[in-house]
């Protein structure tokens, strides 16, 4: 089994053979995105590899770094400017700037330019009826002046064509007789739900992934059958699911974000194996930490995101928080002379200060270099050496009052800090008990720094998984297939419109199934439906239909559950007010084959064997003693008190004093309060 | 002193396009034409494209538009 997470600097190709794990780092190549997939694919054996997982970044990096091909959008006259608009949200810091822009507006760095934006005389109504006829001369025009700019793909959301795609069907006609070759989206396929501007924007995504992922999805099929490859290519969604490469790319608006929900599943997947189920997932990188949670078991889901703000997708996804505090967070002075940390980063390049590459700015990585935590012999299993003397000039060129010693300790003070306060702040706006979750820490520096979060927040423990520097790419084995459909009709419940909902569910699984053919056989349909109470402008998503008919008989259970789930959300019910669906789905759940942890026996604790000292400095006044082990060394039961520091070879924990760690069965860390705490 | 002002004669309020010599980067058409524009961000001078509309130079105009205060001009 491979999974390979392709990020913006390195693609970590995970091996899984025989449950043994095999890892690789490949640089990231811009010019030639599969080729770093396929090499890592060499490396690592692909051959005889039943199922090659992947998931990327790269169409995320190119939306926001605008590395885009040249698109076109068409809707009807009139509406040319709503990817202008937005949803009109400003951010909360922005409400009196007048100088505030969106950043995909026209004033600053549009998807699509202005002039190839084009309206198209014609209009459906809410209700389906065709109020003004496609006016098809107008539509020619307009795709021959596209044509001449030289467009690559064509976006197509027509007002009100999720209740009938007729005219957006014709005019995908005569695109493909206008201008053949050029692909296109069309809003009733790629999303046919209401609310036009995120129909609108998830639709112009989709025919940009089209365009970035089509030949790299070929070439990478191509290349790795060429390596002896013949299992299944499957993409991660937003939600970390998997689909098969052909079908993610009929609707690859659902790949653009992949990667972080990867975290969560591994984490969701390790809880299972040793039972937890209400767990906080922090992942630690070099520039920010992000941040989900799971309850019960289960991510908390969403049915949008947004990849800027107000720039939103209809694509289901993991909710996942990020604040700008990682390793290489850049430490800074403020105006009153103190120490910030992010949530500037150093990068890949230059990089700490440590790493020699010319980075003169000190990071959260040199402060806990200079703390003695991290070898500098052996960072990144042993890749390069680290420069301390680096890290102390760049803490010392600092211009603050501040002694050194307060100069670092602050640093990794702060860091905690920064992601300890978005753990508290993702747990309180799930209303959730923080004491009774677990908090699962990796990225290659989520050991190093989160178990003093133990300190800062009442978590019940932190836990550290096994290769935590790869344990994203783990999720990616981690995870099932998902197929879903969905569809939007404003519908209040009611007897006597009950049986058009029912219709819809009815075609939706009948789509469903016909598309997975032989794979949907014997699986059961999950139903579920986004509603609202009648009057009101938002919807509470996810609302699991009851088992059975869809009928005026089983109304009352279907009203019920939406109730529920309203309670559940929003901690008061409204039984007296009647429901509006708005948007419906169906979704199967085709079982993958995923990594399997082995489970040590159960063994009473015993004190694990040292490697050796070392000093640890800046932690207290004064310099302290602590005893370092090689994780690869600590079987199941090895029990460690802090301070201490646990080394594998591209990670490193540290169990700051007062703590105490335990080997679990599967190999994880776990790091509560010591006894005196 | 009554002031008064007389209709206008003309059906819809229109700015004057200058003839450009020179054919538009995007589609290759020879009807490129400058004028003033009121856009996000105040007035604009532009030169676009007459069949595609894409803008070949974009340059801020004055924030008034073709209006200038008096107390502008005083020195």
């Amino acid at each position: 089994m491979f999974g390979v997470d392709v990020g913006g600097t390195f693609t970590d190709v995970v091996a899984i053979r025989d449950g043994k794990v095999e890892v690789t780092k490949v640089p990231s190549s811009r010019i030639d995105p599969a080729g770093s997939v396929v090499e890592g694919g060499r490396r690592l054996g692909v051959a005889g590899s039943t199922v090659f997982n992947h998931a990327s970044t790269m169409g995320l990096n190119a939306v926001l770094e605008r590395r885009l091909p040249k698109v076109a959008f068409l809707t009807t006259d009139g509406f040319r400017d709503i990817l202008d608009r937005g949803t009109i949200h400003r951010p909360l810091d922005a409400q009196t700037d007048p100088a505030w822009r969106r950043t995909f507006g026209d004033a600053a760095r549009p998807l699509v330019p202005r002039y190839l934006r084009r309206g198209i005389r014609e209009r459906k109504t809410a209700q389906g009826h065709t109020l003004f006829p496609l006016d098809e001369a107008q539509a020619r025009h307009e795709l021959e002046i596209l044509g001449r700019t030289g467009v690559e793909g064509i976006a197509i959301c027509l007002i009100n064509a999720y209740v009938d795609p007729e005219h957006e069907l014709r005019l995908r006609e005569l695109v493909h007789e206008v201008l053949p070759g050029v692909e296109v989206s069309i809003s009733s396929q790629t999303s046919p739900l209401a609310k036009e501007y995120e129909r609108a924007s998830t639709t112009v995504i989709d025919v940009i992934m089209k365009l970035l992922f089509s030949d790299y999805a070929g070439q990478l099929d191509r290349d790795l059958g060429g390596l002896g490859f013949d299992g299944q290519l499957n993409f991660a969604d937003c939600a970390a699911n998997l689909l098969p490469w052909q079908e993610a790319l009929e609707r690859p608006f659902r790949i653009l974000f992949a990667g972080p929900a990867a975290g969560t599943v591994s984490s969701v997947h390790l809880g299972r194996v040793i039972g937890r189920d209400h767990i906080l997932c922090a992942d630690v990188g070099g520039t920010s930490t992000d941040v989900s949670i799971i309850v019960d078991g289960k991510p908390f889901v969403q049915n949008t995101f947004e990849i800027e703000h107000d720039l939103i997708i209809n694509a289901l996804s993991t909710e996942v928080s990020s604040v700008g505090a990682g390793g290489g967070s850049l430490v800074t002075v403020s105006t009153s002379g103190g120490i910030l940390v992010g949530p500037g980063s150093a990068g890949a390049e230059p990089g700490p200060a440590c790493y020699g590459r010319g980075g003169t700015q000190p990071t959260v990585t040199d402060a806990v270099l200079l703390m003695g935590v991290l070898d500098p012999n052996g960072f990144a299993g042993g890749e390069f050496e680290l420069d301390a003397a680096a890290s102390e000039a760049a803490f010392l060129a600092l211009d603050t009052p501040v002694s050194f010693e307060e100069r670092v300790r602050t640093t990794y003070r702060l860091a905690v800090a920064h992601m300890a306060e978005e753990i508290l702040n993702v747990a309180v706006r799930h209303g959730v008990d923080i004491r009774d979750f677990s908090l699962m820490a990796y990225g290659a520096a989520g050991g190093m720094l989160l178990p003093a979060a133990l300190d800062l927040l009442p978590l019940k423990e932190v836990i550290v998984p096994p290769h935590p520097g790869l344990f994203s790419a783990i999720g990616l084995l981690s995870t099932d297939q998902v197929y879903y459909e969905s569809e939007s009709a404003y519908v209040v419940f009611g007897p006597e419109s009950i049986d058009g909902v029912a219709t819809v569910f009815e075609r939706m699984e009948a789509n469903l199934r016909a598309r997975l053919g032989a794979a949907a056989e014997g699986l059961p349909v999950r139903r579920s439906f986004d509603g609202r109470l009648v009057g009101q402008s938002w919807e509470i998503p996810f609302v699991q239909l009851p088992e059975g008919p869809i009928s005026a008989e089983t109304l009352p259970a279907i009203a019920n559950a939406f109730h529920d789930a309203y309670e559940a959300r929003n901690g008061n019910r409204f039984d007296m007010f009647p429901v509006e669906g708005v948007t419906y789905r169906v979704e199967i759940i085709v079982p993958a084959e995923k990594v399997e942890y082995d489970l040590a026996p159960e063994v009473a604790p015993f004190p694990a064997a040292p490697e050796g000292t070392l000093t640890l400095r800046h932690v207290a006044a004064e310099p302290i003693q602590a005893e370092w082990f090689n994780r690869d060394a600590l079987a199941a039961g090895a029990s460690i008190t802090g301070p201490a520091v646990i080394r594998e070879s591209l990670s490193t924990t540290y169990i700051p004093p007062g703590q105490d760690a335990l080997i679990g069965r599967a190999g994880e860390i776990i790091i509560t309060r010591g006894a005196t705490k | 002193m009554v002031q008064t002002f007389p209709r206008p004669n003309e059906e819809r309020l229109y700015v004057e396009r200058q003839a450009v010599d020179a054919s538009c980067p995007e589609c290759g058409s020879a009807d490129v034409k400058a004028y003033p524009v009121l856009s996000e961000g105040g007035w604009w001078h532009v030169e676009k494209c007459q069949d595609c509309l894409a803008s070949i130079s974009r340059v801020p105009a004055p924030a008034l538009g073709s209006y200038v205060p008096l107390g502008t001009t005083v020195k």
